[in-house]
């Protein structure tokens, strides 16, 4: 190599050592080297308590604003109907709604609360992963003086608030402050098909032990007993719980998923129902495949005629017309649980404005536009079904909210407990760990989630 | 001791080059400012962010808490993170050694094969890399279920015993991912070997062909020790592609059953995303890159040409005639 050759090849190697040097340099400047999180945080001010229900002309003293509303976009037909209403209550305030998808919402919501443009208003989940992070940063305003105003807290309505309660250090939820309201509610049971039940001379399972044996005789029959769409992890886990909670009081449940440290999910009712489900898998009860097929797949084809029963939440009678199918709850009352609350972001211009939207979703009329436009409201009284099915669904809302069996979801209860849950599950379907290594796994994530010992 | 050899002699040989500094450097690097300064704010900085965010207990939202070491003692004492980087071992097989594989056959037949229209089916041959991963995956889902298009064919010609829910079954999840993953990669290897087979000076083929060699003895002699600069980087993309892998994972199982398609990548999604543990997130992510450098790093020492002059100092001590 002689020596012009070096010098080219020496020019072309130094700018990029000297860039990489100079592009370093400015990255650690930029990174700073301040704690992640530091200048961030809550804005923790001392709320406008209310003290009595607010009128037009409490939000008109605000003069004319925008609502910001940040909404699942299955709230789309009912924002369709109560913000024009809202709009003619409230004159001054013109409302301005962002529709996300379900999974867009709860990994945005977060972020957005803690933004500077955070929304007024805004859909969180019941759970640590979001409301619990809400309430942990301060993101969102208190609403017990909200609830008492209202009467929120008296009715047949009242327990489901207790989701969006929240201790003061977010530690655990169920009891203490509230942070947020929701409207719409959901009802766990089981689906079947009319024709084939009629077919197999069966009537509707209204127990677990009926339903074991209606299983038998659709399974001799050479029909499909369950029609289950596993792949997300979370419908096995929703027949898990159904089942689990027939044995079970449903306080003891709550308090489990609640982070009740004296709780445990090592029960013997948990083993059962673990049991039960490695049962019917075991049995093809639930067909081969069920784990590489999705929910969505699986209600279109109960849908179309595939199966007898089809275990899930109330959202899927979406699917199905009330000609065919018919609903029951499995437990008596059946077990449910609050959709997505609404949450006042803390650092709201508005938070009038958006009480007196609070307000409005919580009325007997609003409940009537949530049936009508396919959801089940927690508000029921004086609400009417308009077909056969919606009756029997809303029938088993009321008795599940009268009976106070609205356990809630398993994996509300620590952020990984979805996957914890639903991938354990799918072990003992498969036969791969028994239902007490099951539920030893399921509360060691448990306790690792809560730090409780 | 050999691995030490080459350090020492690049950083002598860096050494030696800063004394022939010119005042050129400079205004050049003003041309590469605006790229720079995208790269700093978009790829450096990000990453400076994540390492730092790596040794801290954070949210997202309250004041961070610095743990030291702890996220990372995590990543090695978890089993299911164990069981993580297990599965991305297989998929390393499905997802470079094999479409590596593939597209070295595919490549050296048609070089020596006229094909009418062999543009189209090059083409053909190349779609799955230029198809969305979101949407293969979404494909080979409904391919791959129960009653998809391959158990129909299965059931066809008399094997319907081997049906099985692929995606949905412990024992053929994993392979099945891998597959597509084979299905995504191997037109990419095709093309990049087909491009490197066309600089290959001809008359060495006739050489051969006089010295009577047949078509394999040709591949083995000729075509395949000059494809090793596209080999090469042919592993460089696959071996990325295949440990940063996430899209297709996420949208055919989302590392079920249970746990047995679960790679680095899903976790890392978790932690960061739905558990709000940025710092465990980041600290995965950091040991990710580390590994993929490293594996990347090794595979490209093996593979790498030998150096005839000797200068670069990275000759082994064993210099293997041939290839294989």
């Amino acid at each position: 190599m002689d020596s012009t050759q070096a010098g080219f090849h020496i020019r072309r190697r130094l700018a990029p050592g000297t860039l990489i040097a100079g592009a370093l340099a400015l990255a650690v400047t930029l990174a700073g080297c301040s704690a992640p999180g530091s200048g961030s945080g809550g804005t923790a001010t001392e709320q406008d308590v209310i003290t009595a229900p607010l009128t037009a002309a409490d939000v008109a003293e605000l003069g004319d604003v925008t609502l910001s509303l940040w909404a699942d976009q299955a709230e789309e037909p009912l924002m369709d109907l109560l913000v024009p209403a809202y709009e003619a209550a409230y004159p001054t305030v013109s409302v301005d709604v962002t529709y996300k998808s379900f999974d867009d919402l709860i990994a945005t919501a977060v972020n957005a609360a803690a933004s500077n443009s955070a929304p007024d208003l805004f859909q969180g989940n019941i759970g640590y992963a979001l409301d619990g992070a809400l309430v942990k940063g301060q993101l969102v305003r208190p609403l017990d003086d909200v609830a008492d105003v209202y009467g929120w807290t008296e009715g047949t309505g009242a327990s489901t608030l207790a989701p969006a309660r929240w201790s003061k250090d977010a530690s655990t939820f169920g009891s203490g402050t509230l942070y947020g309201m929701s409207p719409i509610s959901e009802v766990q049971g089981i689906y079947y098909n009319k024709a084939k039940l009629q077919a197999l001379g069966l009537d509707a399972p209204s127990s677990i032990d009926q339903l074991k044996g209606d299983l038998a005789v659709a399974s001799q029959a050479g029909e499909l007993p369950i029609m289950l769409g596993n792949a997300d992890q979370y419908a096995g886990a929703h027949i898990f719980s159904d089942i689990a909670a027939t044995t079970q009081d449903p306080a003891a449940i709550r308090a489990w998923i609640g982070g009740d440290p004296d709780a445990t999910f090592v029960t013997e009712g948990n083993i059962q129902a673990a049991d039960t489900m490695a049962d019917w898998a075991s049995k093809g009860y639930l067909g081969d495949g069920y784990d590489g097929l999705g929910n969505e797949d699986a209600i279109q084809r109960f849908a179309d005629g595939e199966g007898v029963f089809f275990v899930g939440g109330s959202w899927n009678g979406a699917h199905l017309n009330d000609d065919e199918f018919g609903f029951g709850p499995l437990a008596a009352g059946g077990v449910g649980a609050t959709a997505s609350p609404w949450h006042i972001s803390s650092s709201s211009d508005v938070t009038e404005a958006a009480i007196a939207f609070l307000d409005m979703l919580r009325t007997p009329e609003t409940g009537q536009w949530i049936l009508d436009t396919g959801r089940l409201p927690v508000i029921t009284d004086g609400v009417l079904a308009s077909d056969e099915l919606q009756k029997q669904t809303l029938t088993a809302l009321k008795e599940t909210i009268a009976a106070g069996t609205q356990v809630g979801y398993y994996d509300w209860t620590t952020t990984d407990m979805f996957t914890v849950l639903g991938g354990g599950l799918q072990e003992v379907m498969a036969g791969r760990i028994s239902s007490e290594e099951f539920v030893e796994t399921v509360q060691a994530a448990w306790v690792e989630g809560h730090g409780v010992e | 001791m050999t691995t030490l050899a080459p350090a020492t002699a690049v950083v002598a040989a860096r050494g030696r080059r800063r004394s022939f500094r010119t005042s050129h450097s400079w205004s050049s690097l003003l041309y590469l400012l605006p790229a720079l300064a995208f790269f700093v704010v978009f790829v450096i900085y990000p990453i400076i962010v994540s390492v730092q965010t790596s040794f801290y207990d954070y949210d997202g939202l309250t004041p961070a808490t610095p743990v030291g070491m702890q996220n990372y003692l995590a990543i090695f004492t978890k089993p299911a993170l164990q069981d993580a980087l297990k599965h991305s071992m297989v998929l390393l097989f499905f997802y470079a050694a094999l479409p590596v594989c593939i597209g070295l056959v595919l490549a050296g037949a048609m070089s020596r094969i006229r094909i009418y229209g062999l543009t189209l089916v090059r083409a053909l041959l190349f779609i799955p890399q230029v198809l969305s991963s979101v949407v293969v995956a979404v494909s080979w889902r409904d391919l791959l279920a129960a009653d998809g298009l391959i158990n129909e064919a299965l059931r066809l010609v008399g094997l319907g015993a081997m049906t099985t829910s692929w995606l949905g079954d412990f024992n053929t999840a994993l392979p099945a991912i891998g597959l597509v993953g084979t299905w995504v990669e191997y037109g990419l290897c095709m093309v990049l070997f087909l491009a490197g087979i066309v600089t290959i000076d001809r008359s060495l083929y006739e050489a051969a062909r006089l010295d009577g060699a047949g078509p394999v003895r040709e591949f083995f002699a000729i075509t395949l020790p000059a494809l090793r600069p596209q080999i090469s980087i042919a592993l460089i993309l696959t071996i990325t592609f295949a440990l940063r892998n996430f899209d297709i994972i996420w949208n055919t199982t989302r590392g079920g059953p249970g746990t047995s398609t679960s790679v680095p990548s899903v976790y890392i999604y978790q932690d960061a995303f739905q558990n709000r543990m940025l710092g465990q997130a980041s600290a995965l992510a950091v040991v990710l890159t580390i590994l993929i450098l490293l594996i990347v790093g090794i595979v490209q020492w093996l593979v790498r040409e030998p150096d005839p002059s000797g200068l670069g100092g990275g000759t082994p001590p064993t210099r293997k005639r041939g290839h294989r």
